[in-house]
Parts: structure tokens; sequence; C-alpha cells
């Protein structure tokens, strides 16, 4: 999930770009990785997570597990495709709502599709997704480290904890906010921001655009062909 | 990151660009209320997508390949450092006296013990970058984003910001507007689009390998953060509501439009 931060960023085509634009990607760069630390991955040799602790409590201890196995496995860190896919599947999707990124982001749309194509649609996005940590994971380094912020305003349905997450020794901090809501199994992660921007939001007018020129199979096909 | 002065020896590039790829609007799309200027903006975005890929993405990875990493730091380092001068000046403008001092105590540490700044060690000892720029500054004083911009060779900015650039080249001292000697001036700015680039090359990997349309990944990203900088910190309670558009009222096969 963490993916959707890089994303975040830049573009080609701003490279030489405004200074602000410029500072805001390449953090986002970093902290895409960051992120896909802090969400990625829980290590086996530690206690599994528990999606009914604190909202914070329950983000520090994905995170935890996830930075200690990106730190010990050289196949992540060198971006193994089938490991890291391997290991989304096994750490990361209990604690994250694919389908429920993926109907955001599909907004009104999600309703006009079948239940074979929201299927589909979650599995393509969520190859999007993967694509993005497999190249941030690559640097992870010793120096990786996170540091959850306080949390504010009272434990809802629907919340918001905050961290910091440096993502290689002497790299600038990077904000990465994560949004989940309270489901019959704990905490569910939905949506992740990095430095100000939303992954769903940031999918939004692409998936609407898609869907417009060539229908939800169009969109699901654009998802797939990217993740060849 | 400051090729701003590029901008005067670009307008031409920016008519012509214009004139090529300008008209072509999206098909079949409303535009989107916070970028009426779409077909002109997507044929800049690919001028400058073109001139990035002939020229700024090869000398970039040259650049990362051919000098060692703590010497990179160091420029990036030293860039950034007269850059907080700058967005010092800014948090105060807006009335933000904690990223004001917060942001003035970096750069007197960091140009002290960091040595000229080669050397973050602020951001080492937990004091995070606030980066802030003119164009914030109008936003917390009231002025709109106005429409969204894309500038030649500079990429993503807006109405608003692109003034704010303006001040930025005559106020920020890492536009290096103030050095006199031209030809330090000149080799100063080659170096700061390149380390601004170089800085760049894995986040724009990364739109390559996931975004379906990148322009407008990249311009919803530029429009979010900027949002994001408006706000400030107290803004963060802010949440995007996402259930607008799940109601089943919306009519069918209309785009989205977002505030």
């Amino acid at each position: 999930m963490p993916l959707f931060a890089t994303a975040t960023a830049t573009t080609a085509a701003a490279a030489p770009a405004a200074p602000r634009a410029a500072l805001a990607l390449r953090r986002l760069c970093a902290a895409a990785l960051a992120v896909l630390a802090a969400l990625a991955l829980a290590a086996p040799a530690q206690a599994a997570p528990d999606p009914n602790a604190a909202p914070n409590d329950f983000v520090a201890q994905v995170a935890d597990q996830a930075l200690d196995v990106l730190k010990k496995d050289p196949q992540l860190r060198s971006g193994d495709i089938a490991r890291v896919n391997q290991v989304v599947d096994q750490y990361v999707l209990p604690y994250v709502d694919f389908e429920r990124t993926t109907r955001l982001a599909a907004g009104r749309y999600w309703r006009q599709a079948t239940p074979q194509q929201q299927q589909a649609l979650s599995q393509a996005f969520r190859g999007t997704l993967v694509r993005t940590y497999s190249g941030a994971l690559a640097n992870v380094d010793q120096g990786t480290s996170i540091r959850m912020l306080p949390f504010r305003g009272e434990v809802g349905d629907d919340v918001v904890v905050r961290s910091q997450i440096v993502p290689q020794a002497n790299a600038q901090p990077v904000g990465v906010d994560y949004r989940m809501a309270r489901t019959e199994q704990g905490w569910k992660i939905y949506d992740l921001n990095v430095e100000g921007i939303w992954l769903i939001q940031n999918y939004r007018n692409q998936f609407s655009q898609q869907i417009n020129q060539n229908g939800i199979d169009g969109l699901i096909q654009a998802l797939n062909q990217r993740n060849q | 990151m400051k090729a701003r002065r590029s901008l005067a020896r670009a307008v031409p590039a920016l008519t012509l660009a214009a004139a090529v790829a300008g008209c072509a609007a999206p098909q079949g799309q409303q535009p989107d209320p916070r970028d009426p200027w779409e077909g002109f903006n997507r044929g800049v975005y690919k001028f400058n997508d073109t001139v990035d890929r002939a020229v700024l993405r090869p000398v970039a990875e040259l650049y990362t390949f051919a000098a060692p990493e703590p010497a990179r730091n160091c420029v990036h380092n030293m860039f950034s450092n007269l850059g907080d001068l700058w967005s010092a000046a800014n948090s105060f403008l807006q009335g933000r006296g904690h990223d004001f001092v917060n942001t003035l105590g970096r750069f007197l540490f960091n140009t002290t013990m960091g040595v000229g700044g080669c050397f973050d060690v602020a951001s080492a000892n937990g004091a995070r970058r606030i980066p802030n720029d003119f164009g914030v500054t109008l936003g917390v004083w009231g002025l709109g984003q106005g429409p969204y911009l894309v500038l030649p060779f500079l990429g993503s900015s807006s109405v608003r910001d692109g003034v704010g650039l303006g001040v930025d080249f005559v106020g920020d001292p890492a536009s290096m507007s103030q050095v006199d000697n031209v030809r330090l001036r000149n080799s100063l700015w080659g170096l700061e689009v390149v380390d601004t680039r170089a800085s760049l090359l894995e986040a724009s990997k990364t739109v390559d390998r996931t975004a379906l349309d990148p322009y407008s990944f990249v311009r919803d990203a530029y429009l979010q953060r900027r949002a994001a900088q408006v706000r400030g910190s107290k803004g963060q309670d802010e949440l995007p509501d996402y259930s607008i558009e799940d109601d089943d009222d919306a009519p069918p096969a209309q785009p989205q439009s977002k505030p």
C-alpha cells in the first residue's frame, strides 16, 4: 500500500522543476519506501500485530515487524517481485482493506461494476500497489526507522494514525499517515498519506478518466498491463 | 531546483509547445474545474517530459553514477540549507512562529555545525525540514490556488504559485539571483538543476511504473500537496471525504470533480 505514496511525487516532466514540488517529490519518493516498510511486512519472528489494539499501537506493531523483515531479507531488498508478492500476501493483506481502497478510488463507478469486475479491479489495483513497493523496498537499510506521532482526537470507527519515517540513515524524515476503519476483524488500513498526499484521492481522477474512455474493463486492463 | 531563471528564456518554447500540442483537449471529458487549461497544460507537460528524457534525466543519471554519494549529499544539503532561510522567512510571513523558529534554528545549526550546510545535522537531530515558499504564503493570506498551470522546464504550478515563484526568485538565496558573477551563477544553476533532478530519479521512476495517466497523477499530487502546505499543521485533521461519490444518485459516466 505504501507504494502509492511514492507515486505522489514527481514527474518526469516536472523534473528540474519548481523547488517546492521538487522537494516534496523527493521526500515522497523516499517516503514510499518508508511506507512500505511501515505497512508492508510483518515479521514472523515477533508476535503478530493485534488489530484490536489502540490505533497507534496497532500501526507501530505492523511497522516494526515490517522493518524487521525488510532488514533481514536480502531478496526483498533487491526487489524480487515474486518474493514481495508472497510477503504482501502473508503479512500485509491481513491488515489492509484493499477492496475498500479500490472501491473508494472507483467512487460512483464501483456500483456500476459487476462483482466479477469489482474483484478483478481490486486485484489489478493491488498489483499496481505491490509493484510500487518492490521498487521502494530496495532502499530500506539498517538506518530505516519509524516514529509514531501522538494520536489526536477521539478513537471512533474511522481514524488516522500519524508517523514519521526516516527512510534511510541520514535522510529527511517523511510524514506518513494511515487512515483505517474499525471492522469486525479489528483495524484495517485503507488509505495512506505521504507528505500531504492521499493515495485514494490521487487515483480517483485517473480511474474516472479511464472508465469514461474505456469502461471498467478498460481500467482493469490498463492496470493489468502496467503490471506485466 | 531553481531552474527558475530559465523561465525567461523559456517563453518562446512555451509558446511553441502550446502551439504544437496545446489544443488537444482530453476527449469526451468535462474539464476538471481546477484545471481549465488542461489542453495547454498537457502540451507543456509533454514538452517538459521530452526535454527531460532527452537531456535532464540522462545527465542526472550520469551525475548519480559518477559523483560519490557523500559529495552529492553535500551539494544537496547546501542548496537545501540556503533554501531554509527563505522557508523561514515565509513561515514568519505566514505567522507560523513555531515553524519560523525551528527552520531558522535548522539553518544556524547546519551552517555552523554542519560545515556550511554540507551535513544536515539538524535532521539527524530530529529537526524536520519544513519547506515553505511564497506561493504558500499567498495561499495562507487567502489567495486561492487559481487554475493549475504547467510551466515549461519548471513543471507543476498554478497561477498563484507562478506568482509566488517570481517572488521566490528574488527572495530565495538558493535561487542565486543575488550572485553577480555570471559564470559562477550559471554554474551554480547548472549544478542545482542536476542535483534536483537526481534527487527525483526514484520518484519519477515510480510515476512511470504506477501512474495510469502521469499527467493527472502529477497534477493531483501537486494540488493535494500544495493544499496541505497551505493548511499547515492545523489542517491535519481535515480528511478527504470519499463518501460523496459513493451515492448511487450520481449520474453514470460523468467525470467526477473535486474542489
